[in-house]
């Protein structure tokens, strides 16, 4: 057993919870624009799952080799070392299937006790208070996976914890129930305060871990509805020094995951670093981690 | 003798695009997508169009400021990691556009039903959501062969025009794209007339050797374009990626002002020695 790190940031221990929820024989899917999630599928296939297969929507392949995370070179390492392509049917047809697809990491903008989400706006849909750019392929598959769906949100507070949601664009439990279509609903809430999972029974959202450091007043008060609080409250394991050096030196030296951490001029340095740097790289494929 | 195909942007924009048509475009949010046309039609002044595509970015929402559309069908209109698509999030809130609310799947199989003939295609998805709430043209029915299934029946989606930008092309409008090919076959297999704009013309033998060869075949096509960097901002894989700098100037300046700097009475080469010239060409190279 590796000993646990003593420093790291909420984005690392996010990645790495995530990372850990992949298994050797999944495979991942990586959509458009959630470098925290490539992180995260690429931390788990250099340590614990290396025969897990990427599946990119960015260019409809399945894809073995891991790369670096990359923000500008996305779809070279998609297109360029693909095993399979077929333009959108591949991903029409083969998302419900329990043998093509496996994994998958939803980032909610609102989130309800039955792990419905809602990608599609705040405030009415004919009058909406903000409009969202989308729920995309949530609404076609999230009760889908025979694996269930995962949600992560580094944005833990009561406007992504809500009551009820402004719209549900992707389904978890509706009222408590399993889902029509099937599939085994979501697994788990990873957050930048604690692991959320779902009571077996009534299938609403209960405290699985806290995060180290996080008081249980701060995650009720953060959240927009009751929690399932079990009677032993326990930790979240964190990091190893090796999951988050492999994160740091390896995977994702950029921290491009960061920005879907960060906000407003913090982010924008980082955003405008990470660019200045992909942009003077002679070689722009991303480095091969294998 | 088969006939050329190839003409300006500016004659394949006036002669295909019309007012008030459904225009199909191809690629996906910063992704291969026709930016070049997208000036053009906002060059030409063309009203009320509905755009249909699979991920909308840059293209979506400058056709928005520039006043061309009056509805949009996407599953995500988005700035990818550079954040919300202004003018997209301004006209959906003012309620000075229609959004038809799609799903990558109704999109997917709006297209493929519409070449099919068929008046709807079936999904089990969707089921349980909010969707078919605000879209009064889905429709959720029992499987009709008697399982019992719950399905929805998902409408064709019938494109006026689909707009497709491609790495290669030959002048008959065989066009191949060695990357993801996303929805822009659908799209061209079912749109009543297709623009092909290419980086690169070649011969119909080099189509041959090109991996996927022509996943847009020539009878579909009615226009070819020759347009090198033509997708820029966005990426056409294997050139060149997107050009975060000027997606960033774009979401930093003023339309009035971008329009006057970037789109009117600016020529290919121009459009591109206003965004940076060589230094932006070997940034963006891969």
């Amino acid at each position: 057993m590796s000993e646990y790190s003593k420093d790291y940031t909420v984005d690392e221990l996010m990645t790495v919870l995530m990372a850990r929820e992949v298994r050797n024989d999944d495979v991942m899917i990586v959509g458009v624009a959630t470098p925290m999630v490539w992180a995260a599928f690429t931390l788990a296939k250099v340590t614990h799952a290396p025969d897990a297969i990427y599946h990119y929507i960015m260019g409809n392949t399945f894809v073995m080799e891991p790369r670096q995370v990359s923000l500008l070179y996305l779809e070279m390492n998609t297109a360029r070392a693909y095993r399979l392509q077929d333009s959108v049917e591949c991903t029409l047809e083969s998302l419900p299937s329990d043998k093509l697809t496996t994994i998958e990491f939803f980032r909610p903008a609102q989130i309800d006790r039955y792990g419905n989400t809602n990608n599609i706006c705040i405030g009415d849909w004919d009058k909406p208070k903000i409009r969202l750019p989308g729920a995309a392929g949530i609404l076609d598959f999230s009760m889908f996976y025979a694996r269930g769906s995962f949600l992560y949100t580094p944005r833990h507070d009561t406007r992504t914890f809500v009551e009820k949601l402004d719209f549900i664009s992707g389904v978890g439990f509706p009222d408590g129930k399993p889902s029509i279509c099937g599939g085994s609903g979501p697994q788990c809430v990873i957050t930048n305060l604690a692991y959320l999972d779902f009571d077996d029974d009534t299938k609403s959202m209960r405290l699985g871990s806290l995060h180290p450091g996080v008081n249980l007043e701060t995650l009720k008060d953060s959240t927009g509805f009751e929690l399932i609080i079990p009677n032993k409250l326990k930790e979240t394991g964190p990091p190893t020094v090796s999951e988050i050096t492999l994160l740091r030196e390896k995977v994702d030296p950029l921290n491009i995951r960061k920005l879907e951490v960060l906000s407003g001029k913090e982010r924008e340095e980082l955003l405008n670093k990470v660019i200045e740097i992909e942009l003077r790289r002679e070689n722009k494929y991303p480095k091969l981690l294998v | 003798m088969v006939e050329s195909k190839l003409m300006t942007l500016e004659e394949a924009v006036s002669t295909y695009v019309n007012d008030g048509d459904i225009v199909g475009i191809g690629g996906l949010s910063f992704w291969r997508k026709a930016i070049s046309a997208c000036r053009e039609i906002i060059r030409q002044n063309k009203k009320d169009l509905t755009v249909c595509t699979f991920v909308g970015g840059i293209d979506v929402d400058m056709l928005i400021a520039g006043r061309c559309i009056s509805e949009v069908k996407s599953c995500f209109v988005g700035m990818e990691i550079f954040g919300m698509a202004p003018h997209y999030r301004k006209a959906v809130e003012s309620g000075s556009i229609k959004i038809s609310e799609e799903s990558e799947a109704t999109i997917g199989l709006g297209l493929r039903a519409s070449y099919l003939k068929v008046p709807f295609m079936p999904l089990k998805g969707i089921i349980g959501t909010d969707m078919p709430k605000v879209r009064k043209d889905i429709k959720q029915i029992e499987d009709p062969l008697g399982s019992g299934t719950q399905i929805m029946a998902v409408p064709k989606i019938d494109l006026d025009v689909a707009i497709l930008h491609v790495p290669y092309a030959d002048e008959f409008g065989n066009g191949n794209i060695p990357g993801a090919v996303w929805m822009d076959a659908d799209m061209a297999k079912t749109a009543k007339k297709t623009i092909i704009i290419c980086e690169k013309l070649v011969e119909t033998e080099d189509i041959r050797y090109l991996p996927g060869k022509a996943q847009l075949p020539m009878q579909t096509t009615n226009a070819v374009v020759k347009k090198p960097f033509g997708a820029h901002p966005t990426s056409c894989y294997p050139f060149y990626t997107f050009d975060p700098l000027h997606i960033q100037c774009y979401l930093k300046t003023n339309f009035e002002e971008y329009k006057k700097k970037f789109i009117t009475n600016k020529t290919a080469a121009q459009y591109l020695e206003e965004a940076g010239g060589v230094q932006t060409i070997y940034n963006i190279l891969l």
